[in-house]
């Protein structure tokens, strides 16, 4: 977008238009945050497309597949789970503010809603876990 | 006391003779520690330079007339203390994303276009005659709407929001912030009327969660909670088969 003094129809005098700069992120801490939280998504999703590719590699069986396992790529992994987690936990820590539900007639606690959100979260990955540790063996 | 003083920024735009806004500088008795930002002008205006354009009203919060960009951050300038900003300069600039008319001054037309769009107002299947009497609502009632309707349409959260600057044609926080007061108020019946202009493109789904909007607004108003609350209800009408009862 150009800096540039315009005219519109509907007013008769000019009016400016501000340019809003690329590095508009870097200009509160808030929107640097947010910048952030949206490109964890990035290495998430190359993380997801090599699984999808290791997934398609073990259908030949357990005894023809090994998986891979080199440093630059536990490093690798080991950085998707940290921006998974932050991803995760800033996504389900703003739930009770976006979810209403009422019981017995009355709201239920935004904090009673992050908490239940947080356990299915951690019972979910307990039960994947199990699920991908008992096929591995 | 009264031999302080502070230096005012102020953005200056003249359409008919500026090709963009600059700066200029006012230095102000800083008189006493209640004068807020909008005094400063309100002075600069009556003692320095009758020139200087800017919108204001009610001195106390409530019109919304007075959101500015006070050291880079959407404010009502009836509410910056100047004590805040001491020893200063204090920077005042219009208020981000909206087009400049003049020196302080933005145009309103798309807000006031994207409000109207949302029919910010209580509708009725069929209006009840007045000698059947008032609609009762129960605290609780009151309680699922109260926090949205106290917004007084300052559009600091249409500054504060970079989607709506990248993309003006994003409805915006406060629209869907008033859009959520109607569509939770038990005596209206309008929510499938709204809910083509907040469930397309260009409404709720447009938002990214920035959260700014939440952040500047002077009322504690949350539009950041309202459109993420609307996009679960859009969802929730679209995938249950119950879902888009009234």
């Amino acid at each position: 977008m150009s800096a540039e003094a315009d005219s519109t129809a509907h007013v008769a005098t000019r009016v400016y238009k501000p340019p809003m700069g690329a590095g508009w992120w870097t200009r509160k801490r808030h929107y640097f945050l947010y910048m952030v939280r949206e490109f964890t998504a990035l290495p998430m999703a190359l993380w997801l497309l090599w699984f999808l590719i290791e997934i398609q590699r073990a259908g030949g069986g357990v005894k023809t597949y090994r998986p891979g396992a080199s440093t630059a790529f536990v490093i690798f992994s080991v950085i998707c789970l940290l921006f998974a987690l932050y991803h995760s936990v800033t996504f389900l820590s703003l739930a009770g503010v976006i979810i209403r539900i009422k019981a017995l007639d009355r709201p239920v606690p935004p904090r009673a809603i992050v908490v239940t959100m947080f356990g299915l979260w951690l019972v979910a990955s307990i039960v994947i876990g199990a699920v991908l540790i008992g096929f591995g063996r | 006391m009264t031999d302080k003083r502070i230096t005012i920024r102020a953005a200056r735009f003249d359409p008919e003779k500026d090709k963009a806004p600059h700066p200029q500088s006012y230095d102000i008795p800083f008189s006493d520690d209640s004068m807020v930002v909008l005094d400063a002008l309100n002075y600069i205006k009556a003692h320095v330079d009758g020139s200087l354009s800017y919108r204001w009203s009610c001195r106390m919060g409530i019109c919304g007339s007075c959101g500015m960009m006070v050291n880079g951050t959407p404010k009502l300038t009836c509410a910056a203390f100047l004590r805040d900003y001491w020893p200063g300069p204090v920077t005042v600039a219009p208020l981000t994303n909206f087009p400049i008319v003049r020196d302080l001054v933005v145009d309103m037309e798309d807000f006031m276009h994207k409000l109207k769009s949302v029919k910010p107002w209580i509708i009725r299947k069929q209006e009840m005659p007045l000698g059947a009497g008032e609609h009762h609502q129960t605290m609780d009632q009151i309680d699922d709407f109260r926090q949205f309707s106290q917004c007084i349409n300052c559009m600091l959260c249409y500054a504060a929001c970079p989607v709506y600057g990248l993309d003006n044609d994003f409805l915006g926080p406060a629209a869907i912030a008033l859009a959520r007061r109607y569509n939770l108020d038990s005596r209206d019946q309008g929510t499938k009327i709204r809910l083509p202009v907040l469930a397309q493109s260009d409404g709720v789904w447009e938002c990214s969660f920035v959260g700014e909007c939440s952040v500047v607004c002077p009322k504690g108003v949350d539009p950041a909670k309202a459109i993420q609350q609307t996009k679960l209800d859009t969802t929730l009408r679209f995938v249950l088969p119950y879902g888009n009862r009234e």
